[in-house]
């Protein structure tokens, strides 16, 4: 059996990666992807702890956690192409009106 | 039998009042018929409640007013005095208001107020306690607002009708600071059944009980109210101004009621007055400089009803005098300077009346203008001769008693203290009434008129008051001045007279002083010579005027421009001090330094939120960012405790 | 006690507010806001002749959180009543006053209701919660009174009205909080009730009473307001509505004076060093007295004077606090009655003035007296009221503050006599000589007299300001008994 630490570690690198993009990253899709790489690094988390304590809860937090995922992708995208409609980009960096 | 309706006294007139404020246009001659009954049915009260108490006793009635204050009625001889003069004389001049108002629109207007004038110093007159007399001296204050400031288009009319309230109200604020101050020392003293704390009688008793250096500032603050009120020096300015009411309200003001509500303050409060050590010196200085002061005045103005403001001024300084003699001569000065506010009442009444007179039929006020009136105005010029006569003091009239027995109390004072000052005020200013009346009626009447003007008799319900004040004039003073200080001895025991004076450390005199040949007949002497100097100035033109009245002399300069008080009061006091001063220096304070401050709080705030939301760049990666070193931060924090914070 | 009254004086013109705002003709909206507004007044008659002013006399009590000890109670007392009667007469006054008004009525009216209901509330609550929600909701009101039916800087003086008073507000939440909580922690049960924290007030460390006294304190006097609190006062009253301003002096100031009388008289003896806390409040009360005359008499705005002659007048209301004497504790109470009363009639002055001559700086006046002779002579009534004429309301307020504090006050008081009186009547007199007095100034253009409506209140305001200084004691004998009550169990000196 693969020792927990390596999952954790795994996730651990998953997730600084997820962070990466995030803040360095300027177009919306590759944000978008970063955060699933954000949330499935979440996900290893919870599978692993469940597996390893044989507690079922962390597999359906997990199976929970990608339906929200897969409808926050829906959202997020949606939101993207709408964006790209009115803008014609989906540069983050230049849509800031939301700023002082 | 009178006596149970002396509250009707106060009542009628007010009455009077709210009837004619309300349906005045209305009511017969607007106001003037209701004005005239009610006050005359308050004189044959004010005459009957007389009539009952002459033979000794007094009226006393008390209501419980709120907390621990009532109010009440007190006639005592002093009181009933007042009264029927009061009401007598304001019912002679509301008859000759009928024909004098007869083409003002404003009548009901004018009776309203007159009534209430009228009513508010009856009020005054009857008080038993000193805080409902402060209330009715209030009202009278502001009935001569209303009254001053009756033809209110005037600028000047309604300038001199706020100088008038507020220069008494200057005096009103000692007076009411002299209730607090007395209350402060008496309240303590327990009343005896039925009586009440601020009433006269109670004060009385309590003399004993308030350190003499506490009395002498009650009583000090009580005479800067009567300062006030009386027009004494210094606060005699509003006086001459309120001549821009209407005549009648001149001679009401200036003869029956506001300003001999000061004297009466005096004379009713004289007890206290004579426990203070000093109160009653202060009085007679004041009173005697007054009276010297306001004649120089009188001797340059031109204005004739201005001529008879400052005899009044000067006259009430009499008045006061004579009670500041009381220090030696005792309470008889209560009796002496009643005499002659009830005389001078009657004379100064006719004066203006006969001033009103002139100036109703000649349409002019400014005496240059004047001359010759004699043969058109027989009536009215024979009854100012009349109170011309009595003003300076020429027998056998109502002014020679009175002002007579004012120097010889001077004397007195003189005799038994060494101190010749106020009965030196008091000759001199004499000479100069003299003087100044007889110019002002030689001016008027003799001569060849200066002027082009038609001049006519006054109706009837003008000259028939002038006719009756005249006769009173002669003979009052023959009638009365035994009978009248006899009378009003009665006002405070003896008792009470001797232990306030204990208190005070004065030493009344037993008996008269009797003064050499000379002095005594001293105030005749000056009557005459004032009369003479005139008749040779301005009726036989022996003396040419000209190199003394004339701008370069700066006595006459001085004196025309009346001391330069309009100067010192209104320019320097009331518009540079108080007003740019104090009021522009505060309100700069306000707005500037206080708001300021508030403003400046808010300024800042919002500066540094200018700065803040610059943080807020509306990326979403710098939002991302942030977050990422909160959970850094936050993670350090948990697991490392306080090792880092 | 079979009606619970109190609260239905709150109800109906809650629900007289609601029926007005959705009202759709102007004349449903006048209606409504006149009826709604007179039956409290009833009521309030109808209790006065019921009510002991001695004992707190509590008219309903319900539990509202029971968890966090907020209960609904409601009650009133000697203190209280006459300014309750004082809300009752007013509002109604003020309604019939401003029935000419044409911009957004349904609003207006509803807005007018609600502070009768706020005020209402504030006078009555004994929960401090319940007074808390009461005095916040009198604020929001009179924001859109003034932000909507206001002058040319409405703006600026309603933000500023808002978050002046709003801050002092909060400052005062957080003395109630503290009060609350260190009661809990005490007694071990939660309660917002008036009275049982007062009880428990002395029983906390010097410390904290401190900082809560002062903290409610400073509440209640930005309210008042006191000097250097005061200068949201005349920028609101300058572009206030008529009504709002009537509002705003006659009943919303008096917020800040009960909450005195009410909250502060009984904690003033447990602060640590309780004879400088009142040198402090004399002098803050002298000081609002002779400043806000002097300040007055600066004033080229009709308006602003009589604003700052609110300062003046509430100081007496501080300098009677401070006295802590019977006589002149009962003074200040009546100062807040007939302040109330007066101070209305000055503003609607001002503002028949403005409507009719479109200005209101006094030396752009002059000679009003010709065009409008029943304003003028119902504006010099209330403007003798307002200088301390005898035989008016005010002079009692004042003689009676005077006269009792002169024991424990002597210097203050000898100042405010020589310094605040004859300034009074100076800037009173010289305002009315030349607005009212004089010559007819023809720039003025048409001017046309007092509506019907306008001289019935004001005329009602006059007669009630006369009655009052006639015969004081229907309200002074339920103010007495209310601070005898207070200063029984205050010992100090």
């Amino acid at each position: 059996m693969v020792p927990l630490n390596y999952y954790l570690l795994l996730s651990g690198v998953l997730f600084a990666i997820g962070i990466y993009g995030i803040i360095s990253q300027r177009n919306g899709i590759r944000i978008l992807m970063c955060l699933e790489i954000l949330l499935n690094s979440a996900n290893l988390n919870l599978v692993a702890f469940a597996s390893y304590h044989g507690n079922t809860a962390g597999q359906v937090f997990a199976l929970f956690s990608i339906a929200i995922a897969a409808a926050e992708a829906a959202i997020g995208f949606a939101i993207l192409i709408a964006l790209f409609r009115v803008r014609d980009t989906i540069d983050l960096r230049n849509i800031n009106i939301l700023r002082w | 039998m009178f006596q149970d309706f002396a509250y009707l006294i106060v009542l009628l007139p007010i009455i009077s009042f709210v009837l004619t404020l309300f349906f005045g246009k209305k009511l017969p001659a607007n106001g003037g018929i209701l004005a005239i009954l009610t006050i005359f049915a308050a004189f044959v009260i004010s005459a009957g409640t007389l009539a009952e108490i002459y033979h000794g006793g007094v009226v006393e009635q008390s209501w419980h007013w709120f907390a621990f204050l009532d109010f009440g009625i007190l006639i005592d001889p002093l009181a009933a005095a007042m009264l029927c003069m009061v009401s007598f004389v304001s019912f002679l001049i509301q008859v000759y208001s009928v024909g004098y108002m007869a083409h003002d629109p404003a009548k009901p207007r004018y009776f309203a107020e007159t009534s209430l004038f009228t009513a508010a110093m009856l009020g005054v007159a009857l008080s038993d306690n000193i805080l409902q007399f402060f209330m009715f001296w209030e009202l009278v204050g502001l009935c001569s607002y209303l009254l001053i400031g009756f033809w209110y288009r005037k600028p000047s009319a309604a300038a001199a009708a706020k100088k008038a309230f507020l220069v008494t109200r200057v005096g009103d604020v000692l007076f009411l600071a002299g209730i607090i101050v007395l209350y402060l020392n008496i309240r303590d003293f327990t009343v005896p059944d039925g009586a009440y704390l601020l009433q006269f009688q109670t004060m009385f008793a309590a003399i004993e009980h308030i350190p003499p250096a506490q009395l002498t500032i009650i009583t000090l603050l009580f005479f800067g109210g009567a300062v006030g009120k009386s027009g004494q020096f210094p606060l005699h300015v509003w006086l001459p101004d309120a001549m821009e009411g209407p005549t009648t309200v001149s001679a009401l003001i200036h003869a029956a009621t506001m300003v001999t509500a000061g004297v009466y303050l005096v004379a009713r409060t004289f007890p206290i007055f004579l426990a203070s050590p000093d109160a009653l010196i202060v009085v007679a200085y004041i009173g005697g400089f007054t009276a010297l002061f306001a004649a120089t005045m009188g001797l340059v103005m031109n204005d004739i009803k201005r001529v008879l403001a400052y005899s009044t001024v000067s006259q009430l300084g009499y008045m006061m005098l004579a009670l500041g003699t009381g220090i030696v001569v005792g309470a008889e000065v209560v009796g002496v300077s009643l005499f002659h506010l009830i005389s001078h009442a009657f004379f100064k009444a006719l004066l203006f009346l006969c001033a009103g007179s002139v100036i109703h039929g000649l349409a002019l006020q400014d005496l240059r203008q004047m001359g010759g009136a004699l043969g058109k105005m027989k009536i009215t010029g024979i009854t100012m001769l009349i109170a011309s006569l009595a003003l300076s003091g020429i027998p056998p009239t109502a002014g020679f008693y009175s002002k007579d027995a004012i120097i010889e109390a001077a004397y007195s004072y003189w005799a038994h203290t060494g101190d010749i000052i106020p009965y030196a005020f008091g000759i001199i200013a004499a000479l100069l009434t003299s003087i100044y009346i007889f110019r002002l009626w030689f001016m008027t009447f003799t001569g060849e008129p200066r002027t082009d003007y038609h001049a006519h008799e006054s109706p009837p319900s003008m000259t028939v008051p002038l006719v009756i004040l005249a006769v009173l004039a002669l003979f009052f003073g023959l009638a009365a001045h035994g009978a009248f200080s006899g009378f009003l001895e009665h006002t405070y025991s003896e008792h009470l007279i001797e232990e306030a004076a204990e208190i005070g450390g004065h030493h009344l005199a037993t008996e008269h002083a009797h003064p050499p040949a000379l002095l005594f007949y001293m105030p005749i002497i000056v009557g005459v010579l004032g009369f003479v100097i005139s008749w040779l100035i301005y009726n036989k033109r022996v003396f040419r005027m000209s190199s003394i009245i004339s701008k370069r002399n700066p006595i006459y300069r001085l004196l025309l421009n009346r001391y330069y008080q309009h100067q010192i009061y209104t320019e320097f006091v009331a518009i540079t001090i108080v007003h740019r001063v104090l009021a522009l220096l505060g309100e700069f304070i306000d707005r500037r330094i206080i708001d300021g401050i508030i403003d400046g709080i808010s300024w800042i705030l919002i500066m540094v939120g200018e700065v803040i939301r610059r943080i807020q760049t509306g990326v979403v990666q710098h939002y991302a960012a942030f977050v990422v070193m909160g959970v850094v931060a936050l993670m350090l924090f948990l697991f490392h405790g306080g090792g880092i914070l | 006690m079979s009606l619970p009254l109190l609260s239905l004086m709150m109800l109906i013109p809650l629900v007289g507010a609601i029926i007005s705002f959705i009202s759709r003709t102007r004349n449903q909206a006048r209606i409504t806001a006149i009826i709604a507004s007179i039956i409290p007044l009833i009521i309030t008659i109808k209790m006065y002749l019921q009510v002991d002013p001695s004992t707190m006399w509590v008219v309903e009590t319900y539990d509202w959180i029971p968890q966090l000890g907020i209960t609904y109670k409601l009650g009133v007392d000697g203190i209280s009543m006459p300014l309750i009667l004082l809300a009752n007469i007013v509002v109604p006054l003020t309604i019939i006053f401003a029935l000419g008004e044409t911009k957004q009525t349904s609003s207006f009216y509803g807005l007018l209701l609600l502070e009768q209901v706020g005020v209402i509330g504030v006078f009555s609550s004994l929960d401090f919660f319940l007074f808390y929600i009461f005095w916040e909701i009198t604020l929001v009101p009179m924001y859109f009174l003034i932000s909507i039916w206001g002058g040319p800087r409405k703006d600026y003086a309603a933000i500023k009205f808002f978050i002046y008073t709003h801050i002092a507000s909060l400052v005062m939440l957080l003395a109630i909080f503290a009060l609350y909580f260190i009661a809990w922690a005490q007694t071990g049960y939660p309660s917002f009730d008036i009275l049982h924290l007062l009880k428990e007030y002395p029983s906390f460390s010097p410390v904290v009473k401190d900082v809560i006294f002062f903290a409610l304190l400073f509440g209640f006097i930005v309210k008042m307001p006191a000097v250097p609190f005061h200068t949201w006062l005349p920028d609101a009253h300058v572009e206030a509505p008529t009504a709002g301003s009537v509002i705003l002096a006659a009943l919303l100031l008096k917020m800040g004076g009960y909450g005195l009388f009410r909250v502060m008289m009984p904690m003033l003896p447990e602060t640590t060093n309780t004879s400088l806390v009142i040198t402090v409040i004399a002098i803050i009360g002298v000081v609002s007295i002779v400043y806000g005359a002097f300040l007055a008499l600066a004033q080229k705005d009709l308006k602003k004077m009589v604003a700052y002659s609110s300062v003046s007048h509430m100081g007496y209301v501080t300098l009677g606090f401070a006295s802590l004497v019977p006589l002149s504790l009962t003074g200040a109470m009546y100062q807040q009655f007939s302040h109330g009363l007066i101070t209305c009639i000055l503003f609607m002055s001002c503002g028949v003035i403005q409507h009719s001559a479109h200005t209101r700086i006094i030396d752009d006046l002059g000679g009003l007296v010709q065009k409008m002779p029943k304003l003028t002579f119902l504006m010099l009534g209330g403007f003798l009221a307002s200088l301390g004429l005898p035989g008016m309301s005010g002079f009692i307020a004042e003689f009676t503050v005077l006269t009792g504090a002169i024991t424990t006050l002597f210097i203050y008081v000898l100042i405010t006599v020589f310094g605040g009186i004859a300034v009074t009547a100076g800037y009173h007199l010289w305002a009315m000589q030349r607005a009212m007095f004089g010559v007819f100034n023809e720039k003025l253009g048409h001017i046309h007299d007092l509506a019907g409506y306008e001289m019935l209140s004001m005329a009602v305001l006059l007669l009630l300001v006369i009655f009052f200084g006639v015969n004081p004691d229907p309200v002074w004998n339920f103010m007495q008994a209310g601070a005898n009550t207070l200063l029984a169990g205050v010992h100090i000196i």
